[in-house]
């Protein structure tokens, strides 16, 4: 088929305008240009050893608030009724006043890794999570989150424990961990140094409360507040028991709560730390609270479960490595009847 | 000189360098030469893994240097550079229409529906790409063809003239399969001329949309031409020179330009945009459908879960690997890693990692295993899936002493299968090959009773999986060949963080570690 | 299309003859590019990282100990295989530098442990050198008595005879010339007499002098010398200039720091340097001349008065010397041949004799016994051990 050569540029006998060259040439120019660029800003020239990187992860703040000289970073309390203990050990502190604030936004991290019920005492007592709570509320929190990451199912321990009553009834945020809840933690710990972590509660909290129970563990004698941070971590945790006692001491280091309450309404005192039989838990009628963790498992230890502080080995690791005194005597400290 | 005959000494070159790379990629003979090149210069590799790891590892930024002409004069690659358009070229004209009708030939040369194809398919793999998985390896031309020579071509030719490639024979899996799709597509030339180029080839789509702004294209002057379609005749492209000429279809092969009695074609700067079709003709129904069948690549490859936890034992990766997810991003499957590894220990998988991971590298012991002081494997991948680590690096000596040793896996004992374990015969081949030092296996000392009631002392074996690196010298020279009674699995293997099997890495020992834990 | 005039089928084939300058141009830019693309390809064969690579022929050892039958498995019931003992890689620490570096770290690399079956001295520190241009191609090897065979075959006999120990040896690559190396080989003696007595029966007699050491020479490929008890061969692979000036720095190396010991040869500082023609010095551990009694013994070939005569020196115990002197103008007075007593000089005993047609001069001074023999010449003979008894020959 014959085209038609009058193409209406006698004048450029089969060439283009010029506004045609312009804008053809000037768009291969400019992928020609763009390409390259693009090459070079993604280049990566040097090769990285899988697995052995320098590796970045968020770094917690601390939740701690300032050290007072008056009142005592150390209460005990002791009664029958868990909301009257828990408003009696809080007010020898000085009151939930002392550390929460209008406005803030706090995270309770309870110990639900099992699901158990409350009488067992493997997890935190729903009663005492919920005095806590209405105390975090009546000092004005913005926001009260209630946050773990248990061992077996999330929704099933949160329902069998009563804790997800706690927050019904409370009407707080209850954070089921999920996937996309974990972030990278960096941290100089003896063992922790880069470890996937529960963060989701965490991004807007401004103040940080560690509920405990104190009971027996079969690996690393028992768990009381310093263990309770173990829930906060994700990944294969199994690992850790290669070196319990260490990466316990590493949770002293990894997180510094505003404060942390020690139930010992009902101890656990043996075949922990899932517990089991009803026999195995012992009231003690007490609870402690206090600014420093170390110092307050000391207390549990030794007066709740009544065992020798030598053998537990991550309160001495902790208290050698400056993250806590495990005297807790030393510090100043109120007993109180409630 | 005629430009097509510079042509043809372009082609012989580049075609002899594609043999020589293959050839030479051996331990004996590699030195420094760049064999995984023309991986590194292909630009859809380079584009395919930006788009997945949103970097341009290394090597693959001088892809630019065929992006540039390409977006200059068109899809000369095609027909001056690949070594596999070069052979398809070559088998073309050796079994095709030669002797043909001139009829024949013209007819087989206009351009058909079929060849937008290649389209459908690089936009299933773009597709894929941007989701998170990488699958241009499949039909690649340069990874196919790389691919093709080590697992099927090259122990061919070794077994029909033993020794000449190899020390020992290498065997590989599932080659039968790679090797008569080598055949079918090269044989497929018969039919259709350039049929892979044509009808399949996704590094000719994406030069091809390249093309689309070429400034240089073969143009067709209307005054002189009679309209004779001789420039069909051996027209490699069906570009369709005889009429608007397809740029994204054009191989710039210079055919037409010798063909012409009329002199009528030529090869011109930006000439009139109306004899010309500037961009491939995609249907829009098919393109849908490939970035379904992209998306589906990935989601229902990535969620049989082999690439998590639910993971083979078996699927051992290269040291330097990355890890898994990335490893998928990255491999293009051009098994350059086990053309190179000299103990033919790596092996290209089947369906071990998954879908996605058809045709990567992962080790069998069975043949081989991984020799501690080699580290070509990431020497020659072009992508980075297996990183380019030193020596020292891979062995954790010297400045790396304290991130200490890359781990492949982890050995486990079968003590059923293991002869002085259960078979009252002493061995402990495991304890004198294990190369790390101090050994990875060591053995207890135990007099035993045997069956016929004379006493035997042996030596029974252990691993210890601090030590433990993997390589798997154990298994591949256990006595035990069916099954070894030492096997390496997977776990332990330190680019993976959730695969790891001790926490702190190894650095103490676990066994060590059981008897200081108190109760 | 359907075209409007169909063309004659199968007509001869068109030949386009203009070709334009651009297009002249083009062709000749790309033969161009072509060439450039050659080049560089070969240039990089040539430059690699050895962090990365280095011809590891052990890493082909997996394989080829099965072709060969090597194989370390054990098929039998309970046999340890000692013959996998030599051929196992060894796990030493590697060096790296790239080539880009000058000089090169040696590693302070461990020595090859673990529970490798024991046996000959087949293990040792590795071979290193702190030289530039160079990196080592490979690990060290080891070879003891047991297994010498493996390296040097037919060759291991006679280095068994003179009570051969251990065998180090490796290979070092040369920077910029790739596919050059230079083979370096310590092969360690007992004594240094034993050392030189190797040395000496393998010595190329067309050797050129080296100035660092003073048992050893050069050949065309390579240097071989005497130092201490090891008897040292730097090989090199090829006479590029590169290569050589590594095998030189390598031997200099060698010489500097192995160390020098020259116990047991002072019987060879008593052979007179006048006439003496380098290339013969030997050393014999015991039967020299077919004589039991004739036991680490120096001799050489001297140019005395146009004649060339061999010459031997025995040092050992006076009442030994004083024996074997007895014994062999004994022997020689035997068979056919004249033995005949001739005056002392200079406190020496000497005789001659004549046995099939050779004639030989024999003295004896306290714990030395030597003299000429195999000469045609009597008589420079006896002149020749005379002035030598005088000191008058050094």
């Amino acid at each position: 088929m014959k085209t038609n050569s009058n193409d209406g540029d006698q004048t450029r006998p089969g060439g283009i305008s010029r506004r045609e060259f312009l804008i053809r040439a000037g768009a291969t120019t400019a992928l020609i240009a763009g390409a390259s660029a693009a090459a070079y800003k993604l280049w990566q020239p040097k090769h990285f050893v899988p697995g052995f990187g320098v590796q970045t992860g968020l770094q917690l703040p601390s939740y701690a608030t300032a050290v007072s000289k008056v009142l005592p970073s150390l209460a005990i309390a002791h009664g029958s009724d868990h909301e009257k203990v828990i408003r009696a050990v809080i007010g020898a502190l000085g009151g939930m006043g002392r550390f929460i604030q209008h406005g803030d936004v706090v995270v309770l991290k309870p110990n639900v890794a099992f699901d158990r019920p409350p009488a067992l005492a493997a997890t935190t007592h729903p009663e005492t999570l919920a005095a806590v709570a209405k105390l975090v509320l009546e000092a004005g929190a913005s926001k009260v989150y209630v946050a773990d990451n248990p061992i077996n199912s999330p929704t099933g321990c949160f329902l069998k424990s009563g804790l997800r009553q706690v927050a019904i009834d409370l009407n707080l945020d209850l954070m089921y961990p999920e996937a996309s809840s974990f972030s990278p933690l960096q941290m100089d710990g003896e063992i922790l140094k880069h470890w996937t972590f529960f963060h989701e509660p965490f991004k807007k909290a401004t103040k940080v409360i560690g509920v405990a129970p104190c009971k027996d563990h079969n690996l690393c004698h028992a768990s009381m507040t310093m263990k309770n941070w173990y829930g906060l971590l994700g990944g294969r945790r199994n690992q850790f028991h290669q070196h319990i006692h260490s990466i316990v001491s590493d949770f002293a280091l990894m997180m510094k709560p505003t404060l942390v309450v020690l139930d010992g309404m009902n101890v656990l005192m043996k075949n922990g730390p899932t517990g089991g039989r009803l026999s195995d838990v012992k009231p003690m009628g007490t609870v402690v609270a206090g600014t420093d963790m170390v110092a307050v498992d000391s207390y549990g230890y030794t007066h709740l479960m009544e065992r020798d502080l030598d053998e537990l080995t991550y309160i001495q690791k902790a208290h050698d490595r400056g993250l806590g005194n495990k005297n807790w005597k030393d510090s100043l400290y109120k007993e109180v009847q409630a | 000189m005629k430009i097509r005959n510079t042509r043809r000494v372009a082609q012989v070159f580049f075609f002899a360098l594609f043999l020589f790379f293959v050839v030479v990629t051996d331990l004996r003979y590699l030195k420094g030469y760049p064999v995984s090149l023309f991986l590194e210069l292909d630009p859809l590799v380079a584009t395919a893994t930006a788009i997945t790891t949103h970097t341009v590892y290394m090597g693959l930024i001088t892809a630019v240097l065929l992006i540039i002409p390409t977006l200059l004069f068109g899809r000369i690659f095609c027909n001056w550079i690949c070594p596999y358009g070069i052979l398809h070229h070559f088998i073309g004209w050796l079994m095709g229409k030669r002797r043909a009708e001139e009829r024949e030939r013209i007819e087989s040369n206009r351009y058909r529906k079929l060849y937008s194809l290649k389209y459908v398919i690089l936009i299933a793999m773009v597709v894929a790409a941007i989701c998170g998985s990488l699958q241009i390896g499949w039909l690649d031309p340069i990874c196919l063809f790389h691919r093709s020579m080590t697992v099927a071509i090259l122990p061919m030719i070794n077994l029909i003239f033993p020794s000449s490639i190899y020390v020992k024979q290498y065997f590989h899996a599932g080659a039968w399969v790679i090797g008569f799709l080598l055949f079918f597509l090269v044989g497929m030339n018969v039919l259709i001329p350039r049929f892979f180029c044509r009808v399949l080839c996704p590094l000719g789509a994406f030069l091809g949309t390249l093309s689309t702004f070429a400034l240089w294209r073969i143009d067709r002057d209307p005054n002189k031409c009679v309209d004779c379609d001789l420039c069909l005749k051996n027209c490699e492209g069906a570009a369709d020179p005889q009429t608007q000429l397809r740029k994204s279809e054009c191989f710039v092969c210079f055919n037409c330009v010798e063909d012409c009695p009329e002199d009528a074609i030529s090869f011109k700067f930006l000439p009139q945009m109306r004899r010309e079709i500037s961009a491939p003709m995609i249907p829009a129904r098919r393109a849908l459908l490939g970035s379904l069948i992209g998306v589906g690549f990935f989601a229902f490859g990535r969620s049989t879960g082999a690439a998590d936890r639910n993971y083979n034992k078996k699927a051992i990766r290269p040291p330097g690997s990355v890890e898994e997810k990335d490893f998928l991003d990255r491999c293009i499957k051009c098994d350059q890693c086990i053309r190179a590894c000299p103990t033919n220990v790596l092996q290209p998988a089947l369906l071990e990692t998954g879908l996605e991971g058809i045709w990567t590298p992962i080790l069998n012991m069975k043949l081989g295993a991984c020799e501690l002081n080699c580290t070509l494997c990431g020497q020659v991948c072009p992508t980075g899936a297996i990183q380019r680590i030193t020596i020292e690096e891979k062995t954790g000596t010297g400045k790396f002493a304290d991130q200490g040793p890359i781990k492949l896996g982890t050995a486990f004992y079968d003590y059923g299968r293991c002869l002085p374990w259960a078979m009252e015969t002493p061995c402990v081949v495991c304890e004198e090959v294990c190369p790390v030092s101090p050994k990875a296996i060591y053995s207890r000392e135990v007099t035993i009773t045997k069956r016929d009631g004379t006493p035997i002392t042996l030596r029974r074996p252990y691993v210890d999986p601090a030590l433990c690196i993997g390589c798997g010298i154990c298994e591949h020279e256990c006595p035990v060949t069916d099954e070894a009674a030492i096997r390496v699995t997977a776990v332990g293997e330190t680019r993976s963080p959730d695969r790891r099997l001790l926490m702190d890495g190894g650095v103490t020992s676990a066994v060590r570690d059981l008897e200081k834990r108190q109760r | 299309m359907p075209s409007a005039t169909p063309p004659p089928k199968n007509r001869r084939q068109f030949v386009r003859t203009k070709v334009t300058l651009v297009e002249r141009v083009a062709s000749v830019v790309c033969l161009v590019l072509l060439a450039a693309i050659g080049g560089y390809v070969l240039w990089k064969g040539k430059h690699f990282d050895p962090a990365l690579y280095s011809v590891r022929t052990e890493s082909l050892q997996t394989t080829t100990n099965e072709v060969k039958g090597e194989d370390g498995t054990v098929r039998g019931a309970d046999a340890r295989p000692e013959s996998r003992v030599a051929t196992a890689p060894k796990p030493e620490a590697v060096v790296a530098a790239s080539a880009a570096e000058a000089a090169q770290t040696p590693d302070a690399s461990a020595p090859a442990e673990g529970s490798a079956p024991s046996g000959p001295p087949i293990k040792g520190d590795p071979l290193e050198v702190n030289l530039p241009g160079t990196t080592p191609m490979s690990d060290t090897e080891f070879y003891g008595p047991n297994n010498l065979f493996e390296k040097i075959d037919g060759r291991a006999p006679a280095y068994l005879t003179f009570n051969f120990q251990q065998l180090r040896c490796r290979s070092f690559s040369v920077t910029g010339a790739a596919g050059s190396y230079v083979d370096v080989y310590e092969y360690r003696f007992d004594t240094p007499i034993n050392a030189f007595g190797m040395f000496a029966i393998e010595r190329d007699t067309n050797g050129k002098k080296i100035d660092f050491a003073p048992d050893g020479y050069s050949g065309e490929l390579g240097y071989y010398f005497r130092q201490g008890v090891v008897y040292v061969q730097i090989i090199a692979s090829d006479q590029n200039a590169k290569t050589m000036a590594l095998a030189q720095a390598l031997a200099r190396d060698r010489a500097k720091n192995l160390k020098a010991d020259d116990s047991g040869l002072d019987g060879r500082r008593q052979l007179p340097s006048t006439g003496l023609d380098p290339a013969t010095v030997q050393f014999v551990q015991e039967n020299a001349q077919g004589q039991d009694f004739l036991k680490n013994v120096f001799q050489a070939v001297y140019d005395y008065k146009g004649k060339k005569l061999p010459f031997f020196i025995m040092v050992t115990k006076p009442e030994d010397a004083a024996a074997a002197f007895k014994s062999f103008q004994e022997f020689c007075g035997k068979f056919g041949g004249t033995a005949k007593s001739l005056p002392d000089v200079n406190g020496a005993k000497i005789f001659s004799a004549e046995n099939f047609g050779t004639y030989k001069v024999v003295f004896q001074r306290n714990g030395q016994i030597g003299g000429v023999f195999d000469a045609d010449d009597i008589d420079k003979g006896r002149q020749f051990v005379e002035e030598y008894l005088r000191g008058e020959l050094q």
